[in-house]
């Protein structure tokens, strides 16, 4: 009797300081165990230094009045997902595809159809000067990005791109790229190693997408709208850093962006900033408004013509 | 990652401490060791190796003299003493040569000089012979050991009057192999040996061995024992069926020759005699005496670690196909990991983790659950100890409470750090190791009526 009741205090008395110490420590643990991986250091610095000095070239594209673009569009993309890869995890809970996603056979047909009509892609660069009015581009001139910088970016997109001969934008949240590679698997939010990044440098252009603001307060307030300037400034300098001081393009999280965000871009030293509505490019609309239209998983080959202003 | 492997790590810590607490705490019932009946005695040969043990061994064979058994004998093995044991042990028993003893001629060892015999207790006998360490020692008292079981003494431990009768009732059972008995720090009673008292008022450095013995085999030995996974029967006292010996060819020479003839036995039971075990036996006492220095508990400490990281490599090969998963995952988990491995990192973290100063929480943590598995396996075992008859004086508990959450920020911390030298000091070199200087203190008594020999120092 006195042995189980001893063995009872005992152990009673076990758990409950156990408990007390778990609850006090728990949230400590849960947060380091959660953001203890695979933050890209902030201070680490991407080697694409040399192998990005193409996008400083601006062709001379020697287009008469007639050929002159009056307009460019700005297509958007997230992820390129082959087929076969497609499966429970990529559809929302209304049993639709998301919308951020493409499938890899609907991607090479856009593509095909860009090459039969003898489109061009342009650099950043090339865009920025078109629309200062200083540079003509032919009318099929295009320009091509790639929002977040997923790891499908390299392995679906970068090969037809690359086949095709066109370059991209990626504007790339410089805080997921992984330092080590890992096994391409479609069915995970994986995003480019930095051995992705450099045996893709020939075929995008890297430009930042923040650090780590693609996020929203528990309000719903897109970190670029609610953070204070400072903060905003700390976390776009860190990307600038990752993407060796790369910093012509930025493009807005959620397409959410203030007056103030464009003073803070200028501050941080950055030339042009991408949004989401929905239009197209003309000379004249400001550097750090440029609209793009975004290719949804849903977007048939039709409605692609459309949204690039081709007519057959 | 760190983190990670932190974690796992501390969480298999967790766990073996969890079984040492609760194991021992939920199958030990009250006192039901203590009742000990009288049987048959087998035969039993207790073998004392004794290599300059001038100080000592006079108080060993005073416990042997008191020991309530009949059917049993004594060898002490003088392994080339340097200084007057072997002179002492002559003056003092009578010794006489005989012709009557024959080795089995099984086991080779040094060349014996002589054999003698005690006139006054004709029961001892007396080994002279060439030093050959340890386990050569022992292989020589094999050899000439008569009875079917072998006790393995060192020659500063002092048996218990009764330790034997709980011997020979644990052999009764025909598939235990060997058995360990319950080691006490000979420093921590004080009276009469055939009725000791327990005593907490001594130095931290004999109280830090005082709770640290109790524990290792209240609580550590006897649930390895339960998980049939013990790793180690201790040197100090072990008891072996001669046979088994025989079979395995004695001991070998290491510096842990404790471990490894556990180990192989281990071996034996896995290969061979599947059905068959090791027992650590609470209730077969011994006292043995503990260093008092930093220094001699420094150099003790690094040849049980040099033993153990030895026994470690030796037995590589051999881990889960012949030693059996249970054995093997005590063995590498919780000694090699958790003991050596972790010493290194237990270190190291706190540093690491506080200089990353994110992470100190998460070392406050760590350090707190350690502290409380501690405290909580410290009270589990003084409960345990309490149903194993082993009380202490209230003031004695008191002082004992007072004592625990210095000595786990303290003492435990200085083990660790043995660990860590003991572990270079191997792989740097292996083989030399100093043997311990005894005091030669003795803090308890016989019965006066009974004062058969007076330990006297001989001048050299």
């Amino acid at each position: 009797m006195k042995r189980i009741f001893s063995n009872m205090t005992f152990t009673i008395s076990f758990i409950v300081i156990s408990t007390i110490v778990v609850r006090f420590y728990f949230s400590d643990f849960a947060e380091a165990l959660a953001s203890e991986p695979d933050f890209f250091p902030p201070d680490e610095v991407l080697p694409i230094a040399s192998c990005q000095e193409w996008t400083e070239n601006v062709r001379n594209f020697d287009v008469t009045d007639e050929e002159k673009a009056e307009q460019i569009t700005v297509l958007m993309y997230h992820r390129i997902i082959d087929d076969e890869d497609i499966e429970e995890f990529h559809f929302d809970d209304n049993g639709n595809l998301f919308s951020t996603i493409l499938v890899k056979s609907e991607f090479e047909k856009q593509m095909d159809l860009l090459l039969e009509h003898d489109y061009t892609t342009l650099t950043s660069l090339e865009l920025q000067l078109f629309l200062m009015g200083q540079l003509d581009v032919p009318k099929n001139s295009i320009v091509l990005t790639f929002d977040d910088g997923f790891k499908d970016n390299y392995n679906e997109a970068y090969p037809i791109l690359k086949e095709h001969g066109f370059t991209a934008l990626n504007f790339m949240i410089t805080s997921a790229i992984s330092l080590n590679d890992r096994k391409y698997k479609a069915n995970e939010f994986q995003y480019l190693s930095v051995s992705d990044i450099e045996s893709s440098c020939d075929v995008f252009e890297f430009q930042s997408h923040t650090y780590n603001f693609h996020q929203r307060t528990f309000n719903q307030a897109a970190f670029m709208e609610f953070k204070p300037r400072e903060e905003i400034l700390e976390d776009l300098e860190k990307s600038i850093t990752n993407l060796a001081n790369q910093n012509r393009s930025f493009a807005y999280p959620y397409g959410a962006y203030k007056d103030e965000s464009i003073e803070i871009l200028e501050e941080a030293g950055f030339e042009m900033a991408f949004t989401v509505e929905y239009r197209d490019a003309v000379p004249g609309d400001s550097l750090y408004e440029i609209p793009r239209k975004e290719v949804y998983s849903d977007t048939t080959l039709d409605v692609f013509k459309e949204k690039i202003n081709l007519k057959d | 990652m760190l983190l990670k492997i932190t974690l796992a790590l501390f969480s298999i810590f967790i766990l073996f401490q969890l079984i040492y607490i609760f194991v021992p705490l939920f199958t030990v019932k009250n006192k039901l060791n203590t009742k000990m009946i009288k049987e048959k005695e087998k035969g039993i040969s207790i073998l004392v190796p004794a290599y300059n043990e001038e100080k000592v061994i006079l108080n060993c064979v005073q416990g042997i003299l008191h020991l309530d058994y009949e059917n049993h004998e004594t060898i002490i093995i003088n392994d080339g003493s340097k200084d007057n044991t072997l002179q002492l042990l002559k003056e003092n028993l009578q010794l006489e040569p005989t012709f009557k003893r024959l080795p089995a001629v099984k086991i080779p060892h040094e060349d014996v000089r002589e054999i003698y015999q005690s006139a006054l207790y004709p029961k001892i006998l007396v080994i002279d012979k060439e030093n050959g360490g340890k386990a050569d020692a022992l292989n020589a008292g094999i050899e000439y050991a008569k009875k079917g079981i072998v006790i393995t003494l060192d020659a500063d431990s002092v048996l218990d009057p009764k330790s034997l009768t709980a011997i020979n009732s644990t052999f009764n059972d025909d598939l235990v192999l060997a058995a360990g008995g319950m080691v006490h720090i000979g420093q921590g009673f004080r009276g009469n040996y055939s009725k000791p008292k327990t005593t907490f008022l001594t130095s931290g450095i004999i109280r830090f061995q005082i709770i640290q013995y109790l524990t290792a085999f209240y609580l550590h030995k006897l649930t390895q024992t339960k998980m049939k996974s013990l790793t180690v029967i201790a040197g100090a006292f072990g008891a072996f069926r001669k046979r088994t010996l025989f079979e395995i060819d004695g001991f070998r020479k290491t510096v842990g020759e404790d471990m490894d003839i556990t180990l192989r036995i281990q071996r034996l039971i896995k290969m061979k005699y599947r059905k068959h075990k090791l027992v650590f036996v609470p209730n077969a006492l011994c006292y043995t005496e503990c260093p008092e220095t930093y220094r001699d508990l420094f150099s003790q400490r690094i040849r049980w670690q040099k033993a153990f990281v030895d026994c470690a490599l030796m037995y590589k090969t051999s881990f889960f196909k012949k030693l059996g998963f249970r054995l093997s995952a005590f063995f590498l988990f919780e000694s090699l990991l958790l003991g050596t491995i972790n010493a290194f990192t237990v270190i190291l973290i706190p540093v690491i983790l506080i200089l990353n100063h994110q992470y100190y929480m998460i070392a406050l943590g760590l350090f707190t659950a350690t502290f409380v598995l501690s405290l909580y396996q410290s009270i589990a075992m003084l409960i345990v100890s309490k149903r194993f008859d082993l009380h202490f004086s209230n003031k004695d508990y008191r002082r004992i409470l007072r004592f625990l959450p210095f000595e786990i920020l303290t003492y435990r911390f200085m083990g660790l750090l043995f660990v860590i030298i003991g572990t270079v000091a191997y792989f740097i070199n292996k083989d030399q190791w100093n043997t311990a200087t005894r005091t030669g203190k003795n803090y308890q008594v016989f019965g006066d009526e009974e004062v058969v020999l007076k330990p006297r120092r001989i001048s050299a």
